[in-house]
């Protein structure tokens, strides 16, 4: 591949650069595959992308530098702080108040799947840096892609809110420690006290950013309608500033647009319409993030010993989210099918554990490529598997507003035949 | 199937329900959570009881026999407290209104029930356009006679009783310049309307009998008429009230119906007849488009009149038994809002005004409901 790239690059002289051109042909293929797997498959647009992306990292096209640097790793933060931002926009403290176990699954769901990771990561003679690294890496579940399953689904419901409030928070949790630990991994070893201050800093330094964000974003709603084309510019760009900045300071972007996002909800009670008003911009740049995140995923080691210790991390993960959310069940107000269905929607990983696997592998020459050596394949496994899960889990939870099949397949007859059947 | 003999009931008891939105507290749209809502609630012991409706984001709560509007009032305060504990736990919340201002019918998803399945096979997309919340409000009669000479005389009334509760101006995010459009979506199917003009049980049965022969309707619950006979509670039922935006509002037009029910048992005020019918239909158009603002034409004299004059002319008329009925407090709530020219949809459309944006109307709405 790198030779016809390398004839290509000789023959053509693109204004914008041949990376340029590379990505948006990339991209309307991701796009193309995004259409066709929903179409003949009923699956969520994000597999499509992902698989793109896959192909394109296994061809070995260099198109993003590893670990995540420069363009590519602004942009990767903006999509995943445009995401976060509208999933903290989704968190209203007051709900914690009234119905305390959501938090407490939520904290349970997080810790068990750090220990069992690193329990199992640990078992299999993984060194300690290495597997407390990964085990914070699993803790994330995507909002990205589950906010894409959501919107492709158009499922509401228990399961899709629970699923993504745990998700948002156990980005947050994930983000805070992570970003706290990769500033600690040149250390050999360090007590875990030593964690409270670098933890504290970060916490501090992106709230700072995303309470700035939130406040400017409050002061803009209070003149302009939260559903106009140019609200949804001025978040964007409010965003992408806040994101350029929170990492200059020694915060975290995403983890400030989240906190803004969250705050914004608290100091602005009106509905928020985020998604809808975003539209195709946001989805561009979401695309680019799956597509983005499989490239740089796919160059992973695919050797035995790598893909036993890649199945025990996802096997022991996936247990231990449904774990955490069925233990903290009871008086949370959900049934125990949703709280299984809750726990199963929590399977995929994506963008915001490569950022983290990203930041280690820079602050840790000497751990860094063991990391990223289970954790990409990993991160790639669940992006893609992680959009089905969600999705048979979300249908399952009957929260799916539309049938679950090809949309060129012969109509089987529904037993809701409404009209929805013939639907898009 | 014959129908079912009159039961007993004691005159005048009142029975209320009212059909209610779930909205998530995110965009404000319709959430399907019945079912969480429904589990929720059976775990709190209550009066009358909460049950599902055709779509899974409504819910139904409806208070046990009660004997005054005050009842009614005390039986919903305590429904809607539990509800809105229930929501806070679910992060949803629960609102009045007779539609949804925003919500699109075809995102719907009908509320997985034999009967409930049965009406979407029947009805198609009219099942999921059925996603509006109404207030029925069950008189006590003291035979079946009575019931349906009340009935035919409280046709009369079927204007004040609309715009009363008219709280249903937005379908489909678009103000449709009806103070009560929910009664549109109810005009579709094809036993609404006018109950027939029988003024005795027999007359009834026999077109009950006929009917059924057809085999178009198998019971009295496929007739979608605006007051219709409910034997087995011994009861009318008056179903053409938009569910209001408060328990407060909801009570007290049930305090209203009550009185107006005592006035034509005692008083004998009026024979009805079949006339009355003659203006019935350009009657109730009037209430669901202009709301206090109606012309409203005498069905005996032909007289024309501002429905608000009317309103406040019978309130008068019925005075001494809401007194009586121990209803004064609900009636001078309904009056005060009538002399201000104010209903609901008035208010939703003022906040809509106001704010812009139709999900903040309905989250001011749900707080409304909770009594802020």
């Amino acid at each position: 591949m790198n030779e016809i790239m390398a004839v290509w690059a000789e023959w053509l002289k693109p204004s914008a650069g041949l990376p340029t051109v590379q990505w948006s042909i990339l991209l309307a293929m991701a796009a193309i595959a995004g259409h066709l797997i929903q179409r003949y498959t009923g699956l969520p647009k994000v597999v499509g992308y992902s698989a793109v992306g896959a192909v394109a990292g296994l061809a070995g096209f260099s198109g993003a530098a590893w670990p995540l640097q420069g363009i590519s790793l602004f942009l990767l933060e903006l999509g995943v702080a445009v995401v976060l931002f509208e999933a903290g926009g989704r968190i209203p403290l007051r709900w914690f108040r009234h119905n305390p176990m959501v938090l407490v699954q939520s904290v349970l769901e997080s810790l068990l799947t750090y220990f069992a990771v690193f329990w199992v990561l640990v078992w299999l003679e993984v060194p300690h840096v290495v597997a407390e690294a990964l085990a914070i890496v699993a803790i994330v579940a995507s909002p990205a892609v589950l906010s894409r399953v959501v919107l492709d689904t158009r499922a509401s419901g228990p399961v899709t809110e629970r699923a993504m409030v745990l998700a948002t928070l156990g980005t947050l949790y994930a983000l805070t420690w992570g970003s706290a630990k990769a500033g600690l991994m040149f250390r050999p070893s360090h007590p875990l006290t030593d964690t409270v201050y670098p933890v504290a800093v970060v916490l501090g330094l992106s709230f700072v950013v995303g309470a700035v964000l939130a406040l400017a974003l409050r002061s803009a709603l209070r003149v302009m309608n939260p559903t106009s084309e140019n609200t949804s510019m001025l978040l964007l760009a409010l965003i992408a500033a806040g994101t350029a900045l929170a990492a200059h300071f020694g915060g975290s972007a995403p983890l400030a647009a989240l906190l803004g996002g969250m705050l914004l909800k608290q100091l602005n009670p009106r509905p928020w319409t985020v998604p809808r008003q975003l539209g195709t911009a946001a989805s561009i740049l979401t695309m680019l993030m799956f597509v983005l995140v499989s490239v740089v995923a796919a160059r992973a080691d695919w050797s035995a010993p790598v893909v036993t210790l890649v199945l025990a991390l996802i096997g022991a993960r996936a247990l231990a989210k449904i774990t955490g959310v069925a233990l903290a069940n009871p008086g949370s107000g959900a049934s125990w099918r949703q709280a299984l269905w809750l726990g199963c929607a929590m399977a995929p990983m994506s963008s915001v554990a490569l950022l983290l696997v990203s930041q280690f592998v820079v602050s840790s020459p000497a751990n860094g490529p063991m990391i990223a050596r289970i954790a990409l394949p990993a991160i790639l496994l669940m992006e893609v598997l992680g959009a089905v899960i969600t999705t048979l889990a979300l249908y399952r939870a009957g929260e799916s507003s539309k049938p679950w099949q090809s949309q060129v397949a012969p109509m089987p007859e529904s037993r809701d035949s409404t009209g929805d059947r013939y639907g898009a | 199937m014959a129908l079912e003999p009159f039961g007993n009931s004691a005159a005048l008891s009142l029975g209320v329900e009212l059909e209610l939105q779930l909205v998530n507290t995110n965009d404000y749209d319709l959430a399907p959570y019945s079912d969480d809502m429904l589990r929720l609630m059976a775990k709190v012991p209550l009066p009358g009881s909460v049950v599902p409706e055709m779509t899974s984001s409504m819910i139904e709560i409806s208070t046990d026999v009660c004997h005054s509007s005050s009842e009614v009032l005390g039986q919903l305060t305590q429904i809607r407290d539990a509800l809105v504990k229930s929501a806070d736990k679910l992060n949803i919340a629960v609102l009045g209104g007779g539609t949804h201002p925003f919500q699109m019918w075809h995102e719907r998803r009908i509320y997985d029930k034999p009967r409930f399945r049965e009406l979407s096979e029947l009805y198609g997309y009219l099942s999921k356009q059925f996603t509006i919340f109404g207030q029925h409000v069950h008189v006590g009669c003291p035979d079946a006679n009575t019931a349906l000479l009340t009935l035919h005389r409280m046709s009369r009334y079927i204007p004040h009783f609309i715009a009363l509760s008219a709280s249903s101006p937005f379908v489909q995010a678009q103000d449709t310049a009806f103070d009560s459009a929910r009664l549109n979506s109810v005009f579709a199917f094809p036993l609404s309307g006018r109950a027939p003009f029988a003024l005795t049980w027999d007359d009834f049965s026999a077109y009950f009998d006929k009917m059924t022969r057809t085999g178009v309707v198998k019971s009295m619950k496929d007739f979608y008429w605006d007051i219709r006979p409910k034997p087995e509670y011994g009861t009318i039922e008056i179903r053409v009230f938009d569910t209001p935006l408060t328990v407060g509002r909801a009570a007290a037009l049930a305090g209203y119906v009550q009185s107006l029910a005592s006035w034509f048992m005692e008083d004998d005020p009026f024979m009805p007849t079949e006339d009355d019918y003659l203006v019935y239909t350009y009657n109730r158009f009037q209430a669901c488009r202009f709301g206090l603002e109606a012309v409203y034409v005498d069905p005996a004299t032909g007289e024309h009149t501002t429905l608000r004059e009317h309103i406040l002319a019978t309130m008068a008329q019925v005075h001494r038994h809401a007194h009586k009925l121990n209803a004064s407090a609900g009636i001078h709530l309904l009056r005060t809002s009538v002399e201000q020219g104010n209903n609901d949809a008035r208010w939703l459309r003022e906040r809509q005004t106001h704010e812009r944006l139709l999900a903040e109307v309905v989250r001011q709405g749900a707080q409304k409901f909770r009594g802020l």
